[in-house]
């Protein structure tokens, strides 16, 4: 399969088109999510506003991360007392901000993961050397 | 496939926009494993060469390449025509200067020769383009000179980047399109970049898309700008002081990713296109620059036909060999049969013929030039009369210059007379054509005080903040700053030392040492091809408008260019003048040329061992006077001793003491093998100079003195033990083989290891002593034009011009005040030679539009008074202020009382002198009665300025810096008198370890290294009569450093030396400033002529009058 395979086999103006049922189990669902989540040319409302994290609900609670070394992302999280299980990681960046001011300092490497159908962002904070839970945008 | 090659990296040389130490970057990619490493610093080549060294040693392949300006290539027309939504900001101001807003980024690599020739001249034609207009190429130039290079469409401030990250796809479509036509067919590639922000993957994959739409290859790479992750703050600051903005600075990065990742790394952030890493091997591969390092390119010499640069250069040296012996000796002919067989071998006829046509333009015109260096050790370079101490005589070396075991690019320098050194350029550039000739540049590194201004700014702290931390610092690297803190006297106090605010400040600073801030031009090193220049290095504008190549002289060397110094020697313009004085005054033939006189006068050696050596070329400093009280020079041979006695080196190895010991005969000469004793007779033993190390090992072991020369250059380095003792091993061997003892030949390599790193160039020594011997003939015969001459030549030399004037003056030479009617522009000679008269171009604020004036009125009819002056001048108001003070104007007219006005009175009258002259103009010649009074009383009716002497001293100080009526000591005479100061006259007569107290106006405070690295600084004072030399120990200067550096005058107690062996000099126990005060309590302002000296910062310059806190001698004492 190419990239965007479903899609670009959707061709309305076609006759001969057909229309394609993108969910059929919950398996293919989380797979088309992650493909438009990547797709270049969809913006998404949380990435127009300004600000590292988006526009998404912000928040910032300490989490337990188990982290899955091979593959350089966290594999699940505890957050609210429920375990969520890391289903796809959709992209990750890192921050490094006002390094000069130890207070307003911050560093971060920061994943955005799919679990349990939402989307997290989870950041590793360097300075302090722990998990956090920085977002989560839908 | 699993490796990855770096292909968009800045070092340090981006300029205040890469953190990254040329040297870390390839030592870390070697340790990565990376084949290759490019290198793409914007908009030059700065760092190239290095690069290249520093890359092939450590067996990484270097990839030389750029990251330039291009114009914009999406939009049709000026973007400012297009609609606001479709417009694109522009880069950030980084790096780039002002190009940076003009377009967007676009990294070349240079394939090949070819490649790396054209990216030459593209960044030549982009710098030196229209004048005026920022370097940016435009995509014609680009098309042009694409040939042998490969494109990267650039980091997110590239169009395509830039366009993408706006959202405006078909903007990047059209750029990657019409910046690809610029390339042949697969040499260009569109670049992804993955810095880990939250538009990466949407950066990335909309760039894949569009490349392979467009069907061009991408390349993934990291716009590297610091080794390690750590160093991303350097970066930070750099780019933020460069923008001139406090952090977070131009770029606002959100995150520290620009560092030299791993190959796995980067292969895990372009794990959806591993194709674009395969391509950084590809291109890798594909690029293979060679740039022929160890090769020679010579200008080209135009010949007669029938003739080669060697028939050429051998015909002239015979016949300037028989002009310079006259009788022709066998040692001469053999000696230059040798030297232009070696020249012959080595090729190097070209050099020599170029060195010489230069040498007789200047000759030719009457320009004073000489050659200095290891190139006096060459018979050839003596026979084209390019440098003046005969190599035989002197026993000068041809090896130490040239080695024809070891082929390098010879190095001759010449120092032209510089007021006429622009001359000598202009015939260069004309000689070889404009299109050969560029001149070398020099990186600015940062020091202490740039670290320091660096970092302070970026950290935001004010203007007047950064100037006050900067401020105090002494010149030393930046890495020792918490050093200095706190251990320099003169750092006590320093807002520094707060490191609960300025820790972090201090830390950073320390951090950017040594980094490049921008590209200054050499101060005389021109670039000479047979190709156009800019086939072999990148030009750019330099301040003054001339094209400066962006290689230093180090990389031109490595490029085998020839680099000719074109210095300029102030003396020689001293000796110019000094010489058309002397002969205005008693004719033309009565004074011989000083540079032809045998060197034979008694009467100059007498003068030069007694220390009067006040303005002659090397052996004026402190050090060199004291030194020849205690060496008494007699002969020539002698003058090369203590020039090149009294040098770091030599200081160093404390070989002064015994070299004088052993000349006077209190120490016996021994040396531990006989042969030595020939070779070291002019030097008592001592290896002094370098080409002893020579003859020494010629003579103990038997080396020829090309293999000699090579044991001296790795003695000079640092070698480690292991090659050393094969040395030490080779040279026993062979001396032992010539019958020598084991243990003598172990001794004889122990002193010449102890003594080659010490060792000066004879050849460089015999270079300047014949300069310093025809200025101290000139000084020794006519003490008045010299004087005056040096005046003339300002800045120059080791004293204050004031110092000059007051050494003059104890040499019967009167010095006669300023005045509108006798002085010139420059000072003159007046009465047969007895007198200076002060000229009226350093008077403070003058202009030139004043003296034109003033020498044009001049010549029609003396000024009668001082409305006559005003008239016929028209000079401002503030320069006929201080002319009247200075005394330019004393005596002239005649006042209602019968006598000239006082300098008060016409002071007084000046305003409304001036109103009326603009009033009525020239018209108004008869009318000016202007009414007497309102100035006060004259404080001294016997002198007819009406001021008493500490006012005109001061005024004279203040005004001109120098001290023309008597020196101001002399005024203070009664006071020093009674607290028992000794004058520096009586001081020889004092016996040694005598407690002593003087008092003296500063000359020069030195803090020279010192072999135990404890500080220790010589002050020279000049008290009335003479100078005084005071050294103050590192504890004394603990104390005393503040006072040192904040005032002009000191009272200074200690015990006095006094013995043959070191000399004259007062080792300071106590020093306290000291105010000249006359008579009548008045006191006396030193303000200008006072340079502050290494001690301290260069508070204000000799023309600018300072603060009015550093103005007074001391706050009241």
């Amino acid at each position: 399969m190419g990239r965007h395979h479903a899609i670009k086999q959707y061709r309305p103006a076609e006759r001969l088109g057909q229309p394609l049922d993108l969910f059929t189990e919950q398996t293919s669902r989380s797979s088309v999510i992650l493909e438009l989540l990547k797709s270049p040319w969809i913006v998404r409302g949380a990435q127009l506003a300004r600000g590292p994290l988006g526009a998404g609900k912000r928040r910032e609670e300490p989490v337990e991360v188990a982290w899955d070394g091979s593959k350089g992302a966290p594999a699940a999280f505890v957050w609210n007392g429920s375990r969520y299980r890391v289903d796809a990681l959709v992209q990750s960046w890192s921050v490094e901000r006002a390094w000069w001011d130890p207070r307003a300092r911050t560093s971060r490497r920061c994943f955005r993961v799919l679990a349990r159908d939402g989307l997290y962002d989870l950041a590793f904070d360097r300075t302090e050397g722990r998990w956090l839970l920085v977002g989560i945008v839908d | 496939m699993s490796g990855f090659v770096h292909l968009h990296v800045h070092s340090s040389f981006s300029f205040m926009d890469g953190a990254a130490r040329i040297d870390d970057l390839v030592e870390r990619a070697a340790r990565l494993g990376m084949p290759a490493l490019a290198l793409t610093d914007h908009q030059g080549l700065y760092g190239a060469v290095r690069f290249y060294q520093a890359a092939k040693k450590a067996g990484v392949k270097p990839i030389v390449g750029a990251e330039v300006v291009v114009e914009p290539a999406g939009c049709s027309g000026d973007e400012g025509d297009a609609p606001p939504r479709e417009r694109l900001a522009a880069p950030p101001p980084a790096g780039f200067g002002r190009a940076a807003a003009q377009g967007f980024h676009l990294t070349l690599l240079a394939k090949d020769r070819r490649g790396y020739e054209n990216l030459c001249s593209l960044l030549t034609r982009m710098h030196l383009g229209r004048t005026g207009t920022p370097s940016v190429a435009g995509l014609e130039d680009l098309a042009r000179c694409s040939e042998g290079l490969i494109g990267l469409s650039g980091c997110p401030y590239g169009e395509a980047g830039a366009a993408v990250l706006a959202g405006q796809t078909g903007r990047a479509e059209r750029a990657l399109r019409s910046l690809a036509r610029c390339f042949a067919p697969g040499d260009f590639y569109v670049e992804l970049m993955n810095l880990l922000v939250p538009e990466s993957p949407r950066y990335v994959a909309t760039l894949a898309t569009l490349a392979e739409r467009l069907g061009l290859p991408v390349v993934a790479t990291n716009d590297v700008h610091y080794v390690e992750r750590r160093d991303f703050r350097l970066h930070d600051v750099l780019a933020a002081a460069a923008a001139r903005t406090g952090l977070p600075g131009p770029y606002d990065r959100q995150n520290a990713e620009l560092w030299l990742k791993p190959a796995s790394e980067m292969r895990r952030l372009f794990a959806s296109v591993p194709r674009a890493c395969d391509a950084t091997w590809e291109i890798a591969e594909r690029c293979d620059l060679d740039l022929g390092l160890g090769t020679f390119h010579f200008p080209s010499v135009e010949v007669p036909r029938g003739e080669t640069p060697y028939s050429v250069l051998a015909k002239a040296a015979w016949s300037g060999l028989e002009t310079r012996y006259r009788p022709l000796t066998p040692a001469a002919v053999a000696r230059l049969e040798r030297e232009l067989a070696a020249i012959q071998q080595m090729g190097f006829a070209e050099y020599f013929l170029v060195v010489k046509d230069i040498v007789d333009f200047a000759r030719s015109r009457g320009i004073r030039a000489t050659g200095r260096g290891s190139a006096g050790d060459s018979i050839v370079a003596y026979a084209l009369g390019i440098t003046d101490a005969d190599p035989i005589r002197y026993d000068l070396l041809f090896e130490r210059f040239l080695n024809p075991a070891r082929r390098q690019m010879p190095d001759i320098d010449v120092d032209f007379d510089s007021r006429r050194r622009d001359e000598v350029v202009a015939y260069i550039y004309r000689r070889f054509g404009d299109d050969h000739v560029a001149m070398v540049a020099t990186v600015q590194t940062m020091g202490v005080r740039g670290a320091v201004r660096t970092a302070a700014r970026a950290l935001g702290f004010a203007p007047r903040e950064v100037d006050a931390l900067s401020r105090n610092l002494p010149w030393t690297s930046a890495s020792r700053l918490r050093e200095v803190l706190e251990t320099y006297p003169e750092c006590k106090g320093h807002p520094l030392l707060d490191t609960e605010r300025y820790g972090l400040l201090i830390e950073i600073a320390e951090e950017l040492d040594g980094f490049p801030m921008h590209l200054g031009t050499h101060l005389g090193g021109f670039i000479i091809t047979k190709e156009p220049v800019w086939t072999w290095t990148p030009l750019q504008i330099a301040g003054k408008g001339v094209a400066v190549a962006q290689y230093d002289k180090d990389d031109v060397e490595a490029l085998g260019l020839v680099k000719m110094d074109i210095l300029g020697l102030r003396m020689h313009s001293a000796i110019s003048d000094a010489v058309a004085l002397a002969r205005a005054r008693v004719g033309e033939d009565a004074v011989p040329e000083p540079f032809e006189l045998p060197h034979d006068d008694p009467a100059v050696y007498e003068m030069i061992a007694r220390g009067d050596t006040v303005g002659v070329f090397q052996l004026e400093s402190s050090g060199q006077r004291n030194l020849a009280t205690r060496l008494k020079q007699r002969d020539f041979s002698d003058v090369i001793a203590a020039i090149s006695l009294f040098r770091p080196g030599p200081l160093e190895a404390e070989m002064i003491a015994p070299f004088i010991r052993r000349r006077h005969g209190l120490e016996a000469v021994t040396v531990p093998h006989p042969a030595m004793a020939g070779v070291l007779r002019d030097s008592y033993g001592v290896i002094l100079y370098q080409e002893q190390v020579l003859r020494v090992a010629e003579a103990v072991a038997g080396f020829s003195l090309a293999e000699a020369d090579l044991l001296r250059r790795a003695m000079t380095k640092d070698r480690s033990r292991a090659e050393m003792e094969a040395l030490r091993e080779r040279f026993v061997e062979a001396a032992v083989a010539r019958g020598v003892e084991r243990s003598v030949a172990h001794e004889v390599f122990r002193q010449m290891q102890g003594f080659a790193a010490y060792g000066f160039c004879k050849a460089h020594a015999a270079c300047f002593a014949v300069i310093s011997y025809a200025s101290a003939w000139l000084k020794r015969y006519f003490p008045a034009e010299f004087a005056c001459a040096i005046l003339n030549n300002q800045p120059m030399g080791f004293y204050t011009p004031r110092a000059v004037l007051n050494d003059a003056r104890r040499h019967g030479v009167a010095v006669l005040p300023p005045h509108v009617n006798r002085s010139r522009a420059e000072h003159s000679v007046e009465d047969g030679g007895r007198a200076i008269r002060i000229g009226l171009k350093d008077v403070c604020g003058i202009t030139q539009r004043t003296l034109d004036a003033i020498a044009r009125e001049q010549k029609r009819r003396p000024f009668l008074d001082l409305a006559d002056f005003l008239r016929r001048t028209r000079v401002e108001l503030p320069e006929a202020e201080s002319l009247v003070r200075v005394g330019a104007l004393d005596g002239l007219g005649v006042t209602d009382a019968g006598r000239p006005p006082t300098r008060d009175e016409m002071l007084a009258a000046l305003p409304e002198l001036k109103a009326i002259i603009a009033r009525e103009g020239v018209a108004g010649d008869d009318v000016l009665l202007v009414a007497p009074g309102r100035a006060k009383a004259a404080e001294c009716p016997e002198h007819p300025s009406g001021w008493s002497l500490a006012r005109r001293v001061s005024a004279e100080l203040e005004l001109l810096g120098l001290s023309v009526s008597c020196h101001p000591l002399d005024l203070a005479r009664d006071d020093l008198a009674r607290r028992g100061v000794v004058r520096s006259r009586d001081l020889p007569g004092v016996a040694d370890g005598t407690r002593v107290r003087v008092a003296g106006v500063r000359e020069r405070a030195q803090t020279p290294p010192t072999r135990s690295g404890k500080r220790t600084c010589f002050l020279t004072l000049e008290d009335a009569e003479g100078l005084l030399d005071v050294v103050v120990f590192e504890d004394v200067l603990q104390q005393v450093g503040d006072v040192i550096v904040n005032n002009r005058a000191y009272l200074v107690e200690g015990t006095l030396q006094n013995n043959p062996e070191r000399g004259l000099a007062i080792v300071a126990e106590r020093i306290e400033p000291y105010t000249v005060r006359a008579h009548g309590n008045e006191r006396v302002i030193l303000r200008r002529g006072v340079p502050a000296g290494p001690l301290g910062p260069h508070r204000g310059t000799a023309s600018a009058p300072e603060d009015a806190a550093g103005a007074v001698v001391d706050s009241t004492a």
